[in-house]
């Protein structure tokens, strides 16, 4: 699918920082296109996405890369540490009271039901791959247009579940892969910390197929409504 | 089919998040794992959008099943294979298809069935119905994920050991026959070939060997090497009969009494010798 354009309608549109984030992931080698790299640079996974999305990363993100295996783990990167997957690490940081809580919420997390050799990273209107999922790190007022416009077809309402912790990992991908519809996640502390989400950003991925018709969406918005 | 992890998603979230996938109108059947309770209203967005609904209580967990109405099960007749030819088929058959999909499997014989019925978990399958129907046996097998067996106890490969070579035809034809079966079951399979057992890896000796009812040996060898079995030759038995690494065919290579031994070693390996 083309989204040159209307990437660059989506961010005039919204006047967005930054672009949205094609994120793909891959089960071989064979998968990765021509022109896309290994990173050098050893981060997580939410720091390729704000680099991508401020800097124009484009490459992509072995096992070896990824610092954050809890990260990695829940996208079928790696095997998800025991210390994350038992609920240890939590408990142990002061999320939960308990163990059994900490359990219930990593039970909970979106995993990936597969293994996928690697994570591959675009802005959007430069990727030469169709992505999984398009990851958005906007503010609170343009994440009301993109959900006003996600409904603008079909309507209902939206549901985001998130946990405050493997956000945009488990939250903005996983899940949005998985289910094929879009989520909202407030990030998680790692998120927070180390790719420097703002305070007043929120991330939300929705299913790359989505994406085009939602910048339609909120392009007709503006047209009735005038200012968004 | 589309199977989502909601253990976490407590109603009416659970509701408007199953509903918003509905609307894609993309997938045959969907599973949802839900904590219980928390699948209220579900069955009536089934009904609203043209699905049968089931719902399974597993512990504290409840799978619900949403199937489209006009989806049927895909049905496999394995009447007339012979062994191993309904678990080669039926175990391609499983790695092929997605968490929660069912396969109908079909045959006039009920020892048949039984042995694949035994076999299912092995190949990540679990059987949710079986029973007879017009004349003929029928099981259906759902697959699933791979139960969480210690690997020290787990024997997820295959180590055959051949030492008897093409002057044993049936021994030669066992020994590959055996290792697709394996594959097919989602074993890791390893071949090695000692003794007269390194004549079958000579370049152009298996293609000697042809049994009337069989496929010609190599072409019953090649595909094994190709879907990822590792075929090991005894050096030392290469040796005793001149035969260097440039004699061996392509995917088959020599290797020494350490890889043996540490092969026989490795309690992950199921030893069966021909």
């Amino acid at each position: 699918m083309e989204y040159t354009e209307k990437v660059k309608e989506f961010k005039e549109l919204l006047q967005t920082k930054g672009s949205p984030v094609a994120v793909k992931l891959v089960k071989s080698s064979d998968e990765i296109p021509e022109g896309y790299s290994k990173i050098s640079a050893k981060k997580r996974h939410c720091e390729y996405v704000q680099d991508a999305r401020l800097e124009g990363l484009e490459g992509y993100a072995s096992a070896e890369e990824h610092l954050c295996k809890g990260g990695a783990g829940v996208m079928g990167i790696t095997s998800i540490p025991e210390p994350v997957a038992t609920g240890k690490m939590y408990h142990k940081l002061g999320n939960y009271q308990t163990l059994e809580a900490s359990k219930e919420t990593v039970d909970s997390i979106p995993k990936s039901n597969e293994n996928y050799y690697a994570t591959l990273y675009s802005p959007l209107e430069t990727a030469k791959f169709e992505p999984d999922v398009v990851v958005l790190i906007v503010n609170p007022k343009q994440a009301l247009k993109i959900s006003q416009a996600l409904l603008n077809e079909k309507g209902g309402r939206l549901s985001s579940d998130y946990s405050g912790i493997q956000s945009v990992c488990a939250d903005a991908v996983v899940a949005v892969k998985q289910r094929g519809v879009s989520n909202m996640t407030l990030g998680c502390n790692g998120s927070r910390k180390y790719d420097e989400i703002g305070e007043d950003e929120v991330i939300i991925g929705i299913p790359a197929n989505q994406f085009n018709d939602m910048v339609d969406a909120v392009a007709s918005f503006k047209e009735k409504w005038g200012e968004l | 089919m589309k199977k989502i992890n909601a253990l976490g998603i407590k109603h009416p979230n659970s509701k408007i998040l199953v509903e918003n996938i509905l609307k894609q109108n993309v997938e045959d059947e969907l599973i949802i794992n839900l904590k219980k309770s928390e699948d209220q209203g579900l069955e009536e967005l089934a009904v609203k959008y043209g699905y049968d609904f089931s719902a399974e209580t597993k512990g504290n967990e409840l799978v619900v099943r949403m199937t489209k109405k006009d989806i049927e099960i895909e049905k496999l007749d394995v009447t007339g294979e012979t062994c191993p030819g309904p678990v080669i088929i039926v175990g391609d058959k499983l790695a092929s298809m997605q968490l929660g999909q069912r396969v109908e499997i079909v045959s006039n014989l009920k020892e048949t069935l039984d042995d694949l019925i035994i076999s299912a978990p092995e190949m990540n399958g679990s059987v949710v119905d079986e029973g007879e129907t017009n004349g003929k046996y029928y099981v259906v097998i759902e697959k699933v994920e791979s139960e969480a067996v210690s690997q020290v106890t787990k024997r997820d490969k295959v180590l055959v050991v051949q030492s008897n070579g093409i002057g044993n035809a049936e021994r030669a034809y066992a020994t590959f026959i055996f290792s697709k079966a394996a594959l097919s079951m989602g074993k890791k399979v390893t071949v090695f070939l000692l003794m007269d057992g390194v004549s079958i890896a000579r370049k152009g000796n298996a293609a000697k060997v042809k049994h009337p009812a069989f496929d010609r040996l190599d072409k019953l060898m090649e595909p094994i090497i190709e879907q990822g079995a590792e075929i090991f030759v005894c050096e030392l038995s290469a040796e005793f009969r001149g035969i260097k690494q440039s004699d061996l065919v392509e995917g088959t290579k020599l290797a020494g009494a350490a890889t043996y031994i540490t092969l026989l070693s490795d309690p992950s390996f199921a030893v069966v010798n021909f």
